[in-house]
């Protein structure tokens, strides 16, 4: 095969193997790889009904054909597995070094089953595979792992791990790659400690052999100037990585404040991607290969914290900061660092915390439990918070449940802005309709990048289309959703997205595996893909019932700023969203519809 | 006073967050722009327009929070105590 290695690997933990099977050639050809792929795999070996923390549950990461080849953005790897947050299927995807080098080992994906009866971890030699004992990096930071393996196994290993909260099964817990980068969302990595599964650690000393060279040269060519000369991805992203979008969103009257009471953050300015750049950025950073460079190192030097890293990224400055009402950016990236170091998800984490200051300030729990008083604006209490919550200390182990889990605790479960467990973003639904719509139908909950339609919405990128409209966003969604499902599959950052479009990824596709994607075919597959996940959840018990908002974004209109008075207007589109993607007004998706896209 | 706000990568060129100009009869966003640099030195209308002086895709020009876009592009009217605010394409998430 050309593309694909046409290689998995199969370690079982239970018994403690690692076999090496060939790729299915034909689902490949029907699934990409990575998201697709993997998920392809996920969904034939795994019930949906399972426990997703028993040994029953599985975890893939998967790369797609197009990881660690050249051109634009080429370095993306996919988490795939049951999420135990949500209890949809996950599927996490992190950037970085440790993409490229498991595609340089010669396998396409890794396939973990079982459990261990003690900790360990894989290493992965190009084909000399093993796991060892991990028992003496069990406790352990994502950083302080990934310096021990380096020591130990292979210098210029890249590594994928799991912090303390991993081992303590948090549910908001991530997987860490390249110290820095995180396949963040739904838990993922409650699922590998579950497994007593320490680290991943990867050496590749071969390539990625494409099918017809000269024209992945001529596509990558043609991507590579695209990319250069696209503002977004040549200038903004570089200058200022994903937090310039704190202003836009604020002013746009949308940023999410104090849990979703609010939508202008007074301090927006104050933790903005400018402020960023001005008191705390280092230098920029890419990852392996990457045309744009948005990463950014940063260093407290000079603030009231201490502590050296990367990021917070716009998520997680909103999550940690506006969604919490501080706005000290200094404590927002000190938390953005324990959330790094003990593995767990700055969105989730933020925004439970900020569940937790309105349970509180609204007299639902008492600052005897919390161990302290909470209020909105209080920046030493959400860096405290998140350490309680990434060590499962005291109040930390409720908070370490997730935001939903947390607000029906307390009697009040419509304080928790999620959709099907799943914390929001830092975009106000209501305030651009196309998002509430894809919120409420994305199938791991509510996650911006499975059909970022903030960017025609609110960046008029590929174009501008109003915001508030209903009218055409079932189309909208429908197609960002399965485009991105290709992006996901194809082992390329969506960022590259921002200037190449669906010709550019038939290209790039073709000329590396030598099969025939046209734009046509990479859309039939982007959809095969989100209808075999939507299948999945339906099996798992995720009833069409929760393609849903909170009532918050459904009843209550935003009080302040430019969009005052809109709320997300749902029930237009549904109905028209399930009739766009073939599917029933009971939301499942029809006999005919699965016949067509090869799922029946 | 019209107030302009700059963002993002005009502000890390201009190394300036706010501009503050009296207000003219009449005026549209197209107008008080090339206003604004004549009052700078600094080009920086090349963050913002291309070369036949419509938006670059991805620009966002906001008065009194809202995307000229959706109002009369850079034909939308500017008045005393108008907040104008400029963002050159930018994008995250």
């Amino acid at each position: 095969m050309n593309g694909w290695h046409g290689k998995i690997l199969r370690v079982n933990l239970t018994a403690g193997t690692c076999e090496v099977e060939a790729l299915n050639e034909n689902w490949a050809k029907e699934y990409i790889g990575g998201r697709g792929l993997g998920t392809k795999y996920f969904v034939e070996e795994v019930a949906a009904d399972i426990d997703p923390l028993s040994t029953d549950n599985k975890l893939i990461m998967a790369t797609g054909p197009l990881t660690g080849t050249y051109g634009a953005a080429n370095s993306r790897y996919m988490v795939i597995t049951k999420s135990p947050l949500s209890g949809t299927i996950a599927c996490s995807n992190a950037g970085g070094y440790f993409p490229s080098e498991l595609r340089y080992t010669g396998f396409d994906m890794i396939i973990f089953e079982g459990k261990s009866e003690h900790p360990v971890y894989l290493q992965v030699y190009n084909d000399n595979v093993q796991l060892v004992a991990a028992t003496h990096l069990w406790g352990k930071t994502t950083t302080e792992v990934e310096d021990a393996i380096l020591a130990e196994f292979h210098g210029d290993a890249k590594i994928a791990c799991i912090g303390k909260a991993g081992e303590d099964l948090s549910l908001t817990a991530s997987i860490i790659n390249d110290k820095h980068r995180a396949a963040g969302r739904s838990g993922v990595g409650a699922v590998m400690g579950s497994k007593n599964l320490k680290a991943v650690a990867v050496r590749g000393t071969g390539g990625v052999k494409v099918a017809d060279p000269k024209a992945y040269r001529e596509a990558a060519l043609e991507a590579y100037g695209m990319l250069k000369e696209n503002p977004v991805s040549g200038q903004g992203l570089p200058a200022l990585g994903t937090p310039v979008l704190v202003n836009v969103i604020n002013q746009f009257g949308a940023l999410p404040t104090r849990n979703f009471q609010d939508d202008t953050f007074e301090g927006a300015e104050a933790i903005s991607g400018e402020t960023l750049a001005d008191k705390y950025l280092k230098r920029n950073k890419a990852c392996m290969g990457c045309v744009i460079g948005c990463g950014r190192v940063t260093g407290l030097k000079g603030s009231r914290f201490e502590g050296d890293g990367e990021g917070p990224e716009y998520e997680s400055i909103w999550a940690l900061g506006a969604a919490c009402g501080v706005d000290d950016l200094a404590a927002i990236t000190k938390a953005n660092y324990i959330c790094n170091d003990y593995g767990i998800d700055t969105i989730t984490t933020g925004a439970t915390i900020a569940c937790a200051m309105e349970l509180a300030e609204k007299g639902f729990i008492d600052a005897a439990e919390i161990g302290m008083p909470l209020k909105f604006g209080d920046a030493d209490a959400m860096v405290k918070l998140t350490e309680m919550a990434a060590k499962k200390e005291g109040f930390g182990e409720k908070l370490s449940l997730g935001s939903a889990r947390l607000a029906e605790m307390y009697g009040a479960p419509e304080l928790s802005m999620t959709v099907k467990k799943l914390e929001f973003p830092a975009y106000d639904g209501r305030g651009m309709q196309g998002m509430a719509l894809h919120y409420a139908t994305s199938n791991r909950g509510a996650c911006h990048v499975r059909g970022y339609l903030v960017s025609p919405e609110i960046l008029g990128l590929p174009e501008k289309i109003d915001p508030q409209a209903t009218e055409g966003k079932p189309v909208w969604a429908k197609i960002f959703q399965d485009f991105t499902a290709v992006v996901d599959s194809s082992g390329v950052c969506l960022f590259s997205t921002f200037a190449l479009g669906v010709p550019q990824f038939a290209a790039f596709c073709s000329a590396a595996t030598g099969e025939d994607f046209n734009e046509e075919t990479l859309m039939e597959i982007g959809e095969r893909i989100y209808n075999m996940e939507r299948m999945f959840n339906l099996r798992a018990g995720i009833d069409p019932d929760q393609d849903t908002l909170p009532k918050r974004l459904l009843e209550e209109p935003i009080h302040d700023g430019p969009l005052k008075g809109e709320v997300a207007k749902l029930s237009i589109m549904l109905p028209e969203y399930y009739q766009e993607r073939g599917w029933g007004n009971d939301g499942i998706p029809s006999a005919e519809k699965l016949a067509s896209l090869g799922l029946a | 006073m019209v107030k302009i706000q700059f963002y993002s990568l005009i502000r890390l060129l201009l190394k300036q967050d706010k501009l503050e100009l009296p207000p003219c009869e009449n005026e549209q966003v197209g107008q008080l722009l090339q206003r604004a640099q004549q009052k700078i030195a600094t080009p920086f209308l090349h963050k913002l327009l291309d070369d036949q002086g419509d938006l670059l895709l991805g620009t966002i020009i906001m008065v009194n929070r809202r995307n000229i876009l959706h109002l009369q592009k850079l034909q939308t009217p500017v008045h005393d105590g108008d907040v104008v605010a400029f963002f050159p394409p930018g994008a995250g998430g």
